[in-house]
């Protein structure tokens, strides 16, 4: 059991790292040679930066917008959103577990934050979870994966949690603490692959939509020929 | 703000049809505005087709791939949605309507979704599916108020043009707005209204005549002026239907002396092709620049028209040599401006009643014009009154996206479309409302009389000809005044 939380902890982490890393980077790179592209055909080259730039820090920055409409739910959301970057990255544990995977280190979160910060995104993913489940209009609009996803990212949660805070004995300490990093392992490949990927794709949506209302000129005459509709009336 | 489901009687009144169930039967196609009599076989594989070739020339991919890659279907936009807040029917969240588009697209043009498809055997594009686009896509009143709510940044605005655009190239659009282009690219009158020229000359020198009795000022609509500075273009409907508007501008164009003038080659600013065709939009504004440059204009000028200005503004630039294009201005723009400079002069005692000034999606959602004739209005309406949610927030008069000309689904945009406007009008409590589109004051009109509320909806410059001071010098004497009537 041992041995293999080592190597769980250790080359394996490293490989599904690597995976999340190069998956992502190449939903970068992909999305960025179809805005060149997009770019290159248009004639009219302006783009309204001040309003891409604008509409993109609404996100980032989600006062504005979330006091608005649907407040618990947009709260929890974020609550959600910020556990999941903060937890992974600085809980001493993890700070430790990237110096030696990786190589670098940065300051660790004081214990009882990470604590409570825990806390909160299992109490709104489970919020969450709920709503996806009881609220009409959510539940016409998910599909299984939506449900799968929220449950998938509870339990390196929970575990890691159990294993932090709860004294369950060694035994059942290394079959939570290879349940915690095999499933935190599978979320790190499977992200490049699912909608978990708006990580790093969202922060692009703004140029891309600005981008996509440019449209190429003299579509009008390949269209018709494409579809042999040319000389037809309108 | 919200607004509550809509009871059951009403929600019969608004989905009631006109249509007789032998043109469906025949049409194999169950939506509530009237379509032109189309090939109804093997329609999925025409609908790919067209969806291919579309993809194969125009930018959509870059968009789709995008988005695919990313729907979290997180609800925030139903928020934002006043048909969902109207129907409560989940199949109106801008979220589920853009993933219809957007599985076809998965299904059909990505390696993933083929394998998925031939391992399982399902998800193939049916007619059913294209049924429920066609019903759809049309439901929606272009707003775009969604994409400023959704946290991924999707613009389901564009999906639904997209979509609507596949679906044109099948056959399925609303024959109101078909017949319409046609009569403006094909027609005899090259206008949507089909006004001649001698009717549209005639038009206007009856307007200048009255608008000599009203100010005794001489006030003209030029004609064919070669080299003015701009070049006008309303939505045409206004010289049947918005004389004051057309009165407004002439007088404020008389009191600034700046030179505009109308183009008898050309002279309609609609352009139904942002409602469903990107072909048809690039051919519209082709003829909008062609008569400019006939007439050497320096500026594109046009009316009071939401979707008219918006497609001018953005695409002249693009079909008509980027950033060398002729500049696009909106008179609502100009009038600020040369109010701004001290041209402009208007009467504060003219205007007393309560004004409230309703934002088109199409001028203020990108913030393109939202305090401008703000500015203006405070300036000379004494008791002006703000609407909230405003300016790129605006509430949709619930007729945009081409649905306020298809006059078949009437009730649908004045009992769903608009009802949220309504309840957002009532709560003003505003006795005049100025909707400086000629689609938003259709369908607010009509919204007014539906919904029994009161006010009055009136065009920007409908209030600045009431209130307009001219220069002293410009007014014709009473006696020559006389002379002038008696020849």
């Amino acid at each position: 059991m041992g041995a293999l939380l080592d190597f769980a902890r250790g080359p394996l982490f490293r490989l599904t790292f690597a995976i999340m890393v190069l998956g992502l980077a190449r939903l970068l790179f992909l999305d960025i040679i179809g805005m060149y592209r997009a770019y290159r055909r248009t004639t009219d080259k302006k783009m309204p930066w001040k309003l891409i730039f604008s509409r993109s820090f609404e996100w980032f920055f989600p006062v504005k917008r979330v006091i608005r409409e649907r407040h618990v739910y947009s709260l929890l959301s974020i609550v959600f959103h910020i556990g999941l970057i903060i937890v992974p990255l600085f809980f001493f544990a993890h700070v430790n577990l990237w110096k030696e995977a990786v190589g670098i280190s940065w300051p660790a979160l004081p214990y009882s934050w990470a604590f409570w910060l825990t806390i909160c995104t299992i109490a709104s993913a489970l919020f969450l979870l709920i709503s996806r489940l009881t609220v009409k209009a959510m539940r016409a609009l998910s599909l299984g994966r939506d449900y799968l996803w929220l449950l998938l990212l509870l339990v390196p949660f929970v575990t890691g949690f159990i294993c932090a805070n709860v004294d369950v004995g060694p035994g059942s300490y290394q079959v939570l603490m290879l349940v915690h990093v095999l499933s935190a392992e599978l979320i790190f490949v499977l992200i490049p692959f699912s909608k978990i990927a708006h990580c790093v794709l969202a922060p692009l949506s703004q140029v891309v939509c600005a981008l996509a209302w440019k449209f190429p000129p003299e579509t009008d005459d390949d269209i018709c020929t494409t579809l042999n509709k040319k000389g037809a009336p309108v | 703000m919200k607004t509550t489901i809509l009871t059951e009687e009403e929600r019969k009144k608004a989905l009631s049809t006109t249509k007789k169930p032998e043109v469906v039967e025949r049409q194999k196609l169950n939506v509530r505005y009237h379509v032109e009599d189309i090939d109804v076989n093997d329609r999925p594989r025409r609908f790919l087709e067209a969806f291919a070739a579309i993809l194969k020339h125009s930018n959509y991919k870059m968009v789709l791939d995008h988005f695919i890659r990313m729907t979290a279907r997180c609800l925030r936009c139903a928020a934002a949605c006043q048909i969902y807040q109207a129907t409560g029917d989940p199949k109106d969240i801008p979220c589920y309507r853009s993933g219809l588009l957007l599985d076809v697209y998965r299904r059909h043009f990505t390696l993933g979704g083929l394998l998925r498809g031939r391992i399982t055997g399902n998800g193939y594009l049916t007619d059913e599916k294209i049924q429920e686009m066609a019903d759809t896509f049309w439901n929606c009143t272009a707003c775009r108020r969604c994409a400023l709510e959704c946290p991924l940044g999707l613009d389901h605005g564009l999906i639904t043009h997209l979509g609507r655009y596949i679906l044109s190239e099948i056959g399925i659009v609303p024959r109101a707005l078909v017949v319409s282009t046609r009569a403006q690219l094909e027609g005899p009158f090259k206008n949507t209204s089909a006004i001649p020229v001698p009717a549209l000359k005639d038009t206007l020198e009856f307007l200048e005549g009255d608008m000599f009795e009203e100010k005794g000022v001489r006030i003209r609509f030029p004609v064919d002026v070669d080299g003015s500075e701009h070049v006008f273009f309303p939505a045409v409907s206004d010289y049947l239907m918005e004389a004051e508007s057309l009165m407004g501008i002439a007088a404020v164009f008389t009191a600034t002396g700046d030179s505009w003038t109308i183009g008898t080659g050309y002279y309609d600013g609609i352009n139904y092709g942002l409602f469903y065709s990107d072909r048809i939009i690039e051919r519209v504004v082709r003829k909008v620049d062609e008569e400019t440059n006939r007439l050497h204009g320096r500026k594109i000028l046009i009316g009071e028209c939401g979707h008219a200005s918006r497609t001018a503004k953005q695409f002249i630039p693009t079909y008509c040599g980027g950033s060398d294009a002729t500049p696009v201005v909106n008179i609502l723009e100009y009038t600020h401006r040369v109010w701004k400079e001290g041209r402009l002069k208007l009467d504060p005692d003219i205007v007393t009643e309560k004004v409230a000034y309703h934002d088109p999606c199409n001028y203020a959602r990108n913030r393109w014009i939202v305090n401008q004739p703000r500015e203006v209005l405070k300036a000379f309406c004494r008791n002006y009154v703000e609407m909230t949610p405003t300016g790129e927030d605006n509430i949709c008069c619930g007729g945009g996206g081409g649905t306020v000309s298809i006059d078949e689904v009437r009730p649908y945009r004045t009992t769903i479309g608009g009802k949220l406007k309504a309840d957002q009008i009532r709560k003003s409590g505003c006795e005049i409302l100025v909707a400086p589109c000629a689609n938003c004051k259709k369908q607010l009109r009509e919204l007014v009389e539906d919904q029994g509320l009161n006010c009055r909806v009136v065009g920007f410059h409908d209030l600045i000809y009431k209130a307009i001071i001219f220069d002293e010098s410009l007014r014709v004497e009473k006696e020559a005044q006389v002379i002038e009537k008696e020849k």
